[in-house]
């Protein structure tokens, strides 16, 4: 039998941690849940505080490293690696978004992988600890939230959810930040999913093994409330 | 293959790397020593070891945490190297106010700066566990200690930003 002392030393180290004891005190005792729901909201803050823009980091007045030649050749060479910076540019913004899209949810929803096996829905407090931020609800009866957080995606905190529907288990990530035009397949490392067009930036899907992945896409589409 | 097609695959690949987690390494190596410049300078450094050890990277998937340690390891030699001083923190947080500044969210600002108040030893498994999502085995593993010191770390780090944030107290660790 855990106590209140065991459970706050826990979760002050491990504040989503998905644990049995930890869970079963916690329905015994409202204080230690109210702390850890706290904490949980910390950890939000805490990630919010960390995601600084790597271009805020790197942005800053260029300090000249070596003596600049002067005059026109110097002028030339300028221009011409403008140009080229330009064209590359140019070339990846076409290209780069699908892909980089693609990569980045299928690599997030690998590194996090071991939070898909979680089976014990969390509370509706904890969820709203990650969805209320952002003014998001999960309607009900689309299946048990075993695992929620707000994790750094590309730069932003994302709510990452995982739900685990009659039809199997996904994960979903709400990516308020990122508008994409059309719907888009998506697939890697053993998963495969999807990224819809919400009302609200777009919304990842992705599973393992799903037998009717887009059905259970349009479901958990439909579940999310993007509030105002 | 020929020799060719395969030093320009390697350079993709490792394009693609560096594109894709380059700003979690920024964000990381600036919350590790507090300063743009060095985190500029220590990724920069990093991406070039980075490269030259490539092919010792076997697992393409586990390409992030293995770049956390080079920068890691960046950073304990630039602190070899320069000998920084301890500064002052009410002077490293003017330095990087722009950095640390946030509008219209006094909330945020506060645990910024809470934040870069916050011992070394305790900020840098936050880090690497709430900014990068490593499990605390992970991290024990990155940081070469026991995984019971990290959880002492990572629950004496919450507990000081609830201090500093005038929250609630806390058990005793």
């Amino acid at each position: 039998m855990m106590n209140c002392l065991d459970f706050r030393r826990q979760v002050g180290a491990e504040p989503f941690a998905d644990d049995a004891l930890l869970e079963t005190h916690r329905r015994q005792c409202p204080a230690c849940a109210h702390y850890q729901d706290e904490l949980r909201a910390m950890d939000g803050l805490i990630a919010r505080s960390l995601a600084v823009p790597a271009t805020r980091i790197t942005r800053r007045t260029p300090q000249p490293r070596f003596a600049l030649a002067t005059g026109r050749p110097r002028l030339f060479a300028i221009a011409a690696s403008i140009a080229v910076g330009l064209a590359v540019g140019l070339v990846l913004l076409v290209s780069a978004p699908r892909a980089s899209i693609a990569r980045e949810v299928i690599g997030h929803v690998a590194h996090e992988a071991a939070t898909m096996a979680a089976t014990v829905p969390i509370t509706p407090g904890a969820l709203a600890g990650v969805l209320d931020p952002e003014g998001t609800r999960l309607r009900p009866g689309i299946g048990d939230v075993t695992f929620a957080a707000r994790c750094v995606y590309d730069g932003q905190v994302v709510p990452h959810l995982v739900v685990r529907t009659p039809q199997g288990t996904v994960t979903v990530l709400l990516l308020r930040h990122r508008e994409i035009a059309e719907p888009l397949q998506i697939e890697g490392q053993g998963f495969a999913g999807v990224v819809l067009p919400a009302p609200r930036g777009s919304i990842a899907i992705v599973g393992q093994g799903l037998a009717n992945l887009d059905g259970i896409a349009q479901q958990v589409f439909e579940a999310v409330d993007w509030g105002a | 293959m020929n020799r060719g097609d395969g030093e320009t695959d390697r350079s993709r690949r490792f394009g693609d790397l560096c594109e894709n987690l380059r700003p979690d390494l920024l964000r990381f190596a600036f919350w590790l020593g507090r300063d743009r410049q060095l985190a500029e300078d220590v990724v920069q450094e990093a991406m070039l070891r980075a490269w030259k050890s490539f092919e010792a990277l076997a697992d393409e998937g586990k390409a992030k945490s293995w770049l956390l340690t080079i920068v890691r390891r960046e950073f304990a030699r630039s602190f070899e190297r320069k000998r920084f001083e301890v500064a002052d923190l009410d002077a490293l947080v003017a330095a990087e106010a722009e950095v640390l500044a946030v509008e219209d969210d006094g909330e945020l600002a506060a645990m910024r700066t809470a934040l870069f108040r916050l011992d070394d030893e305790y900020r840098e498994p936050l880090v690497l566990q709430v900014l990068m999502g490593y499990s605390t085995q992970e991290i024990a593993t990155m940081m070469g200690l026991q995984r019971g010191a990290v959880l002492t770390r990572l629950f004496r780090a919450r507990a000081r930003l609830r201090r500093e944030l005038g929250l609630g107290p806390e058990p005793a660790p």
